[in-house]
């Protein structure tokens, strides 16, 4: 197993934005001189249906871009979850969006679980759309994935020019989904 | 130069760019029409042209004119559309033009499915369309080395007179990865050969033709052509061996995404002490038969081979000529759009090495 | 006095000329030239001859010269061809209207600066006749190739040379949309109604109740539709061309085919529009007719089912200054 590799894969519907958000995170790996693939699904089943996205970071080149069990899991929907909660090495991270999720993961024991009311923090933060994002910063938070920092510079590199208006409340909604994720961590018995 | 994070398919369009070429012919179809989608922009910054023709048919003889008139030409598409441009790849390499054609290989046969394959081995290294000629067949497994390998298209077709293909799957065309574009490949222009068309004023008119009526003439010109062929086997072969510990007790044999994925499933049996060796055809044609061979002998007495595809087996057949015989050869392939996971091919190793 | 010079060794005794002689002063030799045809000499009450030049505008293969009364060579076979002799059939006229097309280039001064591109069918060798820079495209795409020459050589004035078969079967998609797009190419559509290379089958263009190997009984329309209009269909885009369909089968008519094609390489080297001209063209072979009945068949048959003219022109001409693109 190649060190420092991280695999997660963000899985939602078409329009919630999970190939962005992987985008923003592979972004910022990059900047870091990190190894970064991000591969999306595509064809016809994004026109509404899954869009999901699979990025992996790494300090050497990486082989397969496609994994069959990541170390992070980011789930907008409950077949999503199904589907992929189960994959999840143990040690990893899960962030469930309750906002459309009404279950839990019974995936406790031997990972770290983030339970974020995406829609509610991104409203908060003044962009509903920025569900995406409450999910990164809650993965970003609980992981020790890329320093937030930098995460937060490739996001606020994502918007600029004609959408720099969305930043603000975009930053905000990830800032709140980093210290979901933060505390999540913390109260795990997962995490040495 | 600083990285850029890039799809594959836009990656070989700005590869294209900076190799010089600046026509493009094409048309929509997945998973590749982001190569024409990132051309349609990028062009008019270099005053260049972008052209959506009516259909491959029409692209493909887009490219035959445009190349016949001297220029870097290239055209794009996925496998149904490659099917439809096997007639003009037969008449441009009979002609001896140059030019670049992007495969983003999809599951077939016919309509199939728009997923990743490498089903189309057959179809780039075997002929397309009618006659006895051959396209040089370029297999990257990352989008880095999509660049590069576009840029040695370019190179290759042009020192060659010949189409070159370069034959990805539809990962690598959707994947996002870092790259850096660090060669520059324009060389002289290829109007002032002289083979290019572009009026007769001042010199001996040329023709662009692949009709010989006679006989003797065809078999003349096929003669040359496969002088040609050879020529390009014995220099321009390509690949990437991962010996491991050796002497392997097997070597996998996969191109393209498929040799990532297997370098995964080998990290992970090597973990528990099995060794294994990865080698991967860069040049899918000319296939390196010599160098497989050298990675075969190079095995353990009792080892063997395990060739891995998204297909049911194409390459296999090169990879049989390779032994000649001399080793066992395991397959393992899915289709129709069915990624073989990291999991899936070293269980297929574990067994390989079992039996 | 004026007179003429037919070169024997290139007639092929088709007889045209014999036909279009208002003066009757043409006839057939009793001998057969070194190809074995019963070429034609130039005899009788010569005193009689005017220079009309019509023997030169019908033979489709380059064997007349003409001088007027005073001596000067008004009849001139064009430098646009090269020399060698066509393999049409006697009385074909794709090689008036090569010479046409040939002419055309020179005395617009292009040739220099002419790609053509030769179909497959009939015509296919037509780069062996064409004395300028040619491509030799797969069956129907030659408006394909055509388009990719143009674009990345604007500057250069670039043909196809296409017979039925190759345009209105095999080519209907690239014919359409290269006219569509407005691509500033000529076309030259050569329609004989037939099958020529392959032997006589049917064509899109074959006429109702017109015999070909594969209609035997005649084209029934109820089975395999009627005769196609290309030049009526390509006029009915919105895109702005030059549409026009002329006939090669007699003086008066190629005369006029002269016009048609020199006014669509000048809408091409003015960068005005696509330019298309429809020549009815005659196919003695395999209509089982001789040259002078071919003709007539053209005459009573193919015009009233394809009628001549212009169909299409651009209204407004552009600045005197035609547009030179730079290389």
């Amino acid at each position: 197993m190649s060190a420092h590799l991280t695999e997660v894969i963000m899985a939602g519907f078409g329009g919630q934005g999970m190939l962005l958000a992987g985008k923003v995170l592979a972004h910022a790996a990059m900047g870091l001189q990190r190894e970064v693939s991000w591969l999306p699904s595509y064809g016809p089943e994004m026109r509404g249906g899954t869009a999901n996205v699979t990025v992996c970071i790494s300090d050497e080149p990486i082989g397969s871009p496609f994994v069959d069990r990541p170390l992070g899991l980011l789930v907008m929907s409950r077949p999503s979850l199904e589907k992929f909660g189960p994959r999840v090495r143990p040690g990893g991270v899960i962030v469930i969006n309750t906002s459309m999720i009404d279950v839990g993961s019974d995936r406790d024991h031997d990972c770290v679980v983030v339970a974020v009311p995406a829609r509610k923090l991104a409203e908060v933060a003044g962009s509903e759309r920025a569900a995406n994002l409450v999910m990164l910063g809650a993965y970003v938070g609980a992981s020790d994935v890329l320093p937030v920092d930098a995460v937060e510079a490739s996001l606020v590199r994502e918007f600029e020019g004609r959408k720099a208006r969305f930043v603000p409340a975009n930053l905000t909604a990830f800032r709140s989904g980093v210290e979901l994720g933060r505390s999540a961590r913390q109260g795990s018995e997962v995490v040495r | 130069m600083t990285k850029v994070l890039m799809k594959g398919n836009e990656a070989l369009g700005e590869a294209a760019v900076r190799a010089g070429c600046v026509h493009f012919f094409g048309y929509p179809i997945t998973p590749q029409t982001e190569v024409p989608e990132y051309l349609v922009k990028r062009l008019p910054e270099v005053g260049g042209v972008f052209l959506q023709a009516e259909s491959e048919v029409a692209s493909i003889n887009m490219i035959y004119g445009a190349a016949g008139v001297g220029v870097k030409c290239l055209t794009s598409s996925s496998s149904p559309g490659i099917s439809l441009m096997a007639e003009g790849m037969s008449y441009i390499a009979a002609c001896e033009l140059p030019c670049v054609i992007i495969n983003i290989m999809r599951a077939g046969p016919g309509l199939g499915g728009i997923l990743p394959a490498q089903s189309d081995y057959f179809q780039a290294t075997r002929g397309h369309g009618h006659g006895d000629y051959q396209v040089i067949v370029l297999a990257p497994s990352s989008v880095q080395e999509a660049v590069d390998l576009m840029t040695l298209a370019f190179e290759l077709s042009e020192t060659y007179r010949n189409p070159v293909m370069v034959c990805a799957d539809g990962m690598i065309g959707q994947m996002m990865e870092p790259v850096e574009f660090d060669r520059e490949g324009r060389g002289p222009p290829l109007a002032d050969n002289d083979w290019a068309l572009g009026g007769a004023d001042g010199r001996e008119r040329r023709i662009v033709n692949s009709l010989y009526l006679t006989p003797e003439d065809l078999d003349a010109h096929n003669r040359k052509l496969k002088a040609k062929y050879d020529l390009i086997a014995e220099r321009e072969r390509r690949c990437d061996l991962d010996a491991g510990d050796e002497p392997a007790d097997l070597l996998v044999v996969a191109f393209g995404t498929m040799a990532r994925i297997c370098k995964s499933a080998i990290d992970l049996v090597r973990d528990e002490g099995l060794k294994v060796a990865l080698f991967r055809p860069i040049t899918l044609n000319p296939f390196p038969f010599s160098e497989l061979r050298a990675a075969m002998d190079a095995l353990s007495e009792r080892g063997s081979v395990l060739d891995v595809e998204m297909s049911m087996g194409q390459m296999l057949y090169d990879v049989r000529l390779a032994a000649e015989g001399s080793r066992a050869i395991a397959f393992y392939g899915r289709a129709g759009g069915v990624v073989p996971s990291p999991d899936d091919v070293a269980t297929q190793i574990r067994e390989a090495l079992s039996t | 006095m004026a007179r003429i010079e037919i070169d024997e060794a290139r007639c092929k005794g088709c007889g045209r000329c014999v036909v279009h002689c208002p003066k009757g002063l043409i006839e057939f030799s009793t001998e057969l030239n070194e190809r074995g045809y019963r070429y034609v000499i130039y005899e009788g009450d010569v005193e009689a001859c005017t220079g009309c030049t019509m023997c030169a505008v019908v033979c489709p293969d380059q064997g007349v010269e003409v001088w007027n009364h005073r001596d000067k060579q008004t009849f001139v076979n064009t430098s646009g061809l090269t020399e060698r002799m066509t393999h049409y059939c006697p009385g074909c006229t794709h090689g008036v209207i090569h010479r046409i097309t040939a002419e055309v280039l020179e005395e617009l001064g292009l040739l220099g600066r002419t790609v053509g591109i030769a179909p497959v069918g009939c015509s296919v060798l037509a780069y062996e006749y064409f004395n300028i820079d040619m491509f030799e495209a797969a069956h129907g795409r030659a408006p394909a190739v055509a388009t990719g020459a143009k674009r990345a050589r604007p500057e250069c004035i670039v043909f196809t040379y296409q017979g039925d078969g190759d345009l209105a079967s095999i080519g209907g998609n690239e014919i359409l949309h290269a006219a569509n797009r407005g691509e500033k190419i000529t076309v030259i559509f050569i329609n004989n109604a037939i099958y020529g290379m392959t032997g006589g089958q049917m064509a899109p263009t074959t006429l109702p109740g017109q015999r070909t190997t594969t209609s035997p009984l005649g084209r029934d329309v109820e089975d395999t539709g009627h005769p196609l209009r290309v030049a009526e269909l390509l006029a009915t885009l919105a895109t702005p061309a030059y549409i026009a369909r002329g006939s090669a089968h007699d003086a008066k008519h190629s005369i006029t085919v002269k016009k048609m094609i020199k006014r669509a390489f000048e809408h091409q080297r003015d960068g005005t529009c696509f330019s298309f001209v429809e020549i009815l063209s005659t196919c003695p072979t395999n209509w089982g007719l001789s040259p002078a009945e071919s003709e007539q068949w053209v005459a009573d048959e193919m015009i009233p089912y394809f009628p001549l003219g212009v169909l299409k022109e651009p209204a407004a001409q552009p600045a005197a200054t035609p547009q030179e693109a730079q290389p």
